[in-house]
Order: C-alpha cells, then sequence, then structure tokens
C-alpha cells in the first residue's frame, strides 16, 4: 500500500510546501489531491497562493509573512480528513478528434511493431479506451493521463526526441499524454489532434484540466486538415459533455 | 503616445514584471524577474510599483531610445550604461528627454540588468500579467525577446524624484555565492553521504543553465535508490538531481511539475543571487531550517525595505 495513513507535510523552501497523500499513480490517490486542492481554495485561506496538484502529492505555495508554517499544516492536515472525492464537482469528458495517419503518427508503426501488433488494432484499442487526465503541466496545458488497456503498455523511447510537435498524442509506461508545445519528448507519437491544448492567444488558453477524461475520436487526414482550418480561424469547440 | 524604442535588442532582453500567478496548475509558469531584488529597487527608484513591467537584460544589454521627458533606472548586471555615449550611473534614478539614447553593454560583473522606465512598459496583460514566457510565447511583447524596432508602451507618469540606492547596499557579484536551501522534499532519496557531499560543493554554473534552471557540476550526489519519483509539483527554487547525481536549480520560467528527486529547495531570498552567477561561477548551499528561512525572508525585505536614500 502507497498511500499514507496520515499526509505527510514536506517543506519546499520558505515559500511552498508539499502534502503527499501517498506513493503511486493511482485515480482514487490523486481524487483525494484533487479534493484536498479544491477544499484548501474554498477555504480561501489569507497567505495562500498557487497550488500543483500532481499524481499524489499538493503542491502549495504561501506566504510566509501572511501565514506561518504551522498554521497552514493545521488546516491541511483538517481539510485532509475531509478531502474525499465526492467533494469536487462533476467531471467532464472532453472529445479530442485524432487523427493516427501518416506522419501525423509517426511512431504508430514502430509501436505497434514493439506491441506484437497490427497498427490498426494499436489504433482501434488506443482510440477506444477512455482517459482520466490526473494532472495538467510540465509544459503549459500537457495532460498526465492513464486509461490505456494494458496491451498497450510500452517502454519509454531509449532515445528521446529533440522535437515533438504540439497535438502529438503519445504513449509510454502505462501513460498517454499528448504535447501541448514543441518540446522534446520520450513517449512513442500515435498520432495527432487538430485541438489545441494551449493557445497563447485565447483568453483561456487551456483546455483540459486535473479530473477530466478524454475520449480520442479517430480522423482521417482530410478531415483533420478540416478541423485545423476552423481552430486556426476560431470556430472550432471540442465536444465537452459534463456528467 | 509615448514609447520606448528599441533601437538594438541585445541577445535575450524580455519584458518581466513579478510574475503570472494561478496558472501553475495547468503548466504556465510564473516567469517574472529572475533577480527580484534588483527588478523591485529598478522600480522603486522611478517612482514606480514593484510590480509594473521593465526590462531584464541578459549579458549583453539593448540600445533604447526615449520618446519623452521621465525617470529610468538601471540595476542588477553591471553592463556599464551610458546616456547618449557618456557613462550614466547604476541603482539610481535619471532623467531622461526626448531623443536620449541609453544603451547597456555586455555585463563586466553579474548577468542580468534590470531597466525601469517611470510609467511602467504598458504592453497587454496577458492572464493577469506582462511577464514574458518565450517557451510557450506569451506575455511581453508576443510572447518573446525584445528586438530592433519594437516600440514599447509606457504608462502615464507622476511627478517623482530621482532615488538612489545606498552605495553600500549596491550588491557586488562575486561570481560566487552561497545561497540557503530546506532541504526536502524528497532528501529521504538521498545517502548520508549524498547530502553532505550536495552541503560541501561547491557546484560550477554551466553555460546551458537559462530561465529554466541553473544547471550545475560539482560533487557527486548519491541516491539511496535511484532518481526517479511519481511526478510531482516542483516548486521555485526546487533542486532536483539527475542520473548523474548532478544538481538543477530550476527557476523562473521551470516546468511546473517534474519526475526526478529534489534534494532541496533554494530559499526565495537567495534566488536572485543564483541568477547572477556567470557561468563558470561557483555555488554553495548552506542548509537552513523552515523557521530560519522565514527569518531570513523578513531580514531580506527589510533590507529590501531600506535600500533606497
Amino acid at each position: 500500500m502507497t498511500i499514507w495513513p496520515e499526509p505527510r507535510l514536506l517543506p519546499c523552501g520558505d515559500r511552498a510546501l508539499s502534502v503527499e497523500l501517498g506513493d503511486e499513480v493511482n485515480r482514487e490517490l490523486n481524487a483525494r489531491v484533487l479534493a484536498l486542492e479544491y477544499l484548501l481554495h474554498q477555504q480561501r485561506l489569507p497567505g495562500v497562493g498557487e497550488t500543483v496538484p500532481s499524481y499524489r502529492a499538493l503542491l502549495v505555495y504561501y506566504d510566509p509573512l501572511v501565514v506561518g508554517y504551522d498554521a497552514l499544516s493545521a488546516t491541511l492536515r483538517e481539510l485532509w480528513t475531509r478531502a474525499r472525492p465526492d467533494v469536487l464537482p462533476p467531471a467532464r469528458t472532453v472529445e479530442l478528434p485524432c487523427c493516427y495517419e501518416g506522419e501525423m503518427g509517426f511512431e504508430l508503426a514502430a509501436a505497434a511493431q514493439k506491441l506484437g501488433l497490427s497498427p490498426d488494432e494499436l489504433v482501434r484499442l488506443h482510440a477506444g479506451a477512455e482517459y482520466y487526465v490526473y494532472f495538467v503541466g510540465f509544459t503549459p496545458g500537457l495532460p498526465y493521463m492513464t486509461g490505456m488497456p494494458d496491451r498497450l503498455t510500452i517502454p519509454r523511447l531509449q532515445n528521446p526526441r529533440t522535437k515533438t510537435p504540439p497535438g502529438s498524442v503519445a504513449i509510454g509506461g502505462v501513460q498517454c499524454c499528448i504535447y501541448s508545445i514543441e518540446s522534446p519528448g520520450g513517449f512513442w507519437v500515435l498520432g495527432r489532434t487538430p485541438v489545441r491544448l494551449y493557445d497563447p492567444t485565447a483568453a483561456d488558453p487551456i483546455l483540459l484540466r486535473a479530473g477530466d477524461h478524454v475520449r480520442f475520436r479517430a480522423i482521417d487526414r482530410a478531415e483533420y486538415d478540416a478541423i485545423a482550418a476552423l481552430v486556426d480561424a476560431g470556430r472550432f469547440a471540442p465536444r465537452i459533455e459534463t456528467a | 503616445m509615448s514609447a520606448l524604442l528599441v533601437q538594438d535588442g541585445g541577445p535575450l532582453t524580455t519584458i518581466q514584471d513579478l510574475g503570472r500567478f494561478g496558472h501553475l496548475r495547468v503548466g504556465i509558469p510564473t516567469s517574472g524577474p529572475m533577480d527580484r531584488e534588483a527588478f523591485v529597487l529598478a522600480n522603486r527608484l522611478v517612482g514606480n510599483a514593484d510590480n509594473a513591467a521593465g526590462l531584464e537584460c541578459t549579458l549583453l544589454g539593448p540600445r533604447l531610445e526615449f520618446t519623452d521627458e521621465r525617470l529610468v533606472a538601471v540595476t542588477g548586471a553591471d553592463m556599464a550604461p551610458t546616456l547618449n555615449g557618456a557613462a550614466a550611473p547604476a541603482w539610481q534614478g535619471l532623467r531622461v528627454k526626448p531623443a536620449d539614447v541609453l544603451r547597456l553593454g555586455p555585463a563586466r560583473s553579474g548577468v542580468r540588468a534590470y531597466v525601469a522606465v517611470a510609467g511602467g512598459i504598458e504592453t497587454p496583460l496577458v492572464l493577469g500579467s506582462r511577464a514574458t514566457y518565450p517557451r510557450g510565447r506569451l506575455g511581453g511583447l508576443d510572447g518573446r525577446a525584445l528586438r530592433k524596432g519594437d516600440r514599447l508602451p509606457l504608462g502615464a507618469i507622476t511627478a517623482a524624484r530621482p532615488l538612489r540606492v545606498r552605495p553600500d547596499r549596491i550588491p557586488a557579484y562575486a561570481g560566487e555565492a552561497e545561497v540557503a536551501v530546506v532541504l526536502g522534499p524528497q532528501d529521504d532519496r538521498f545517502t548520508p553521504a549524498g547530502i553532505a557531499a550536495f552541503l560541501e560543493g561547491p557546484y560550477e554554473i554551466l553555460p546551458q543553465s537559462d530561465r529554466m534552471g541553473a544547471r550545475l557540476k560539482g560533487p557527486f550526489i548519491e541516491h539511496t535508490h535511484g532518481h526517479d519519483i511519481v511526478s510531482d509539483g516542483v516548486p521555485m527554487g526546487g533542486i532536483q538531481v539527475i542520473g548523474e547525481g548532478q544538481p538543477i536549480v530550476l527557476l523562473a520560467d521551470r516546468q511546473s511539475a517534474g519526475g526526478y528527486t529534489k534534494i532541496g529547495t533554494v530559499c526565495s531570498f537567495d534566488l536572485g543571487r543564483i541568477a547572477q552567477i556567470k557561468p563558470g561561477g561557483r555555488l554553495r548551499f548552506r542548509r537552513v531550517t523552515v523557521a530560519d528561512a522565514h527569518a531570513m525572508l523578513r531580514d531580506s525585505r527589510r533590507a529590501l525595505d531600506t535600500a533606497i536614500e
């Protein structure tokens, strides 16, 4: 069991602390992290700044000239006792079109071979799954997700790429991610979504949130191009359902 | 309209304010000045609020032309500023008039100089901030470093007299620094020998260092069992130790989360010292408790508030 019976409060310098709830990738654990974050912001405690949820910990920035470490720790411990997933608002499900063809999925064939599947089977299994967003970050808007069938568990690339095009949908280990800006990468790129996960020109630049569910819809190149044109014109909104 | 004209941008001059807050949880870094103290002093010298947008200049400064009368101040790295070709003092407010040209040269000591102009730079607010985050093409001027021909809108000014930083409070950037560090959050993933090596140092700053992080080279820091963790949030000043047992101090434009062990966190009030060490310069870490760190933060705020005369 790597969910701690009590939260571990770990100092992160003079202006942040980490509330660590466990040490594994586990949806129940992550939901408790998100619930703790939610309750903390509802509390509106003076001196509490930004929070960064992740798989198993909540990083909390604070102003020590306003709230002391001990007082903040006590509040976090108290909130933790109430931090259950049912305090969270209903989850959203976001449908993302994804083109697995040709250059869009430039590592699809290699990944399929590595997994002993045909490329078509890999696409069917990948697009048929429902994904859960544990948290968003590393680069702006990048979702850390799981949800793939066990068949698709794959070691990361031995030699990470230096550049991955934004929108690339990729897998590594049990995880799936979508690169949000051009960046290095160690996951296998299976396809690309024309939807922008990060759009610095938009009023709200980030599409996905921690706790969201994601489904992929396989599209062909023609539809990719059509949606990309709508995205460029600011006239495409992905389908979002709230449970 | 009042503007600051960029005759030459220098290699990496960006618009910064104190930073963009509230979006780390979706991976958008705070950005803001790498040396907060020098940045804030520049603003105060010209009568601006601490958060007014100014320029961060890296290693080699820009050439700037003014279009009206107002105050300007240069702080941080010593880039031997000149006004219309004549040496102009840093760390104090200077009065400029239309067509005056301020030039900053190569850094003689330190790495990052700050230019504050009375009224502040008034490029559009993006997510509540004017700070530039070039990797995400966000904020500043079109999310990028300045270049020749740029025209930066300036805010309205109120009457203010030029101030100066007390000479004994002007930092000497020695190319070496000792910074306070609180151990954790993953100090339990290092052996006692690893922690001792880390605290003994010194570590050399490598040229690959940038606004994301300072890459260091020095004594090997031994892990108990590998450097991978279940990814978690990366605090400002967090010190990741990667496979080769070498540390990286994560800074203003850092990734919001990561999967490497973090041995400690550099305290906020000492981050500016790291920002001013040139590649090849050396850094040592001194262990403090959280309570020490908070007392030191108060002292550093007090020092900042009494630095100007």
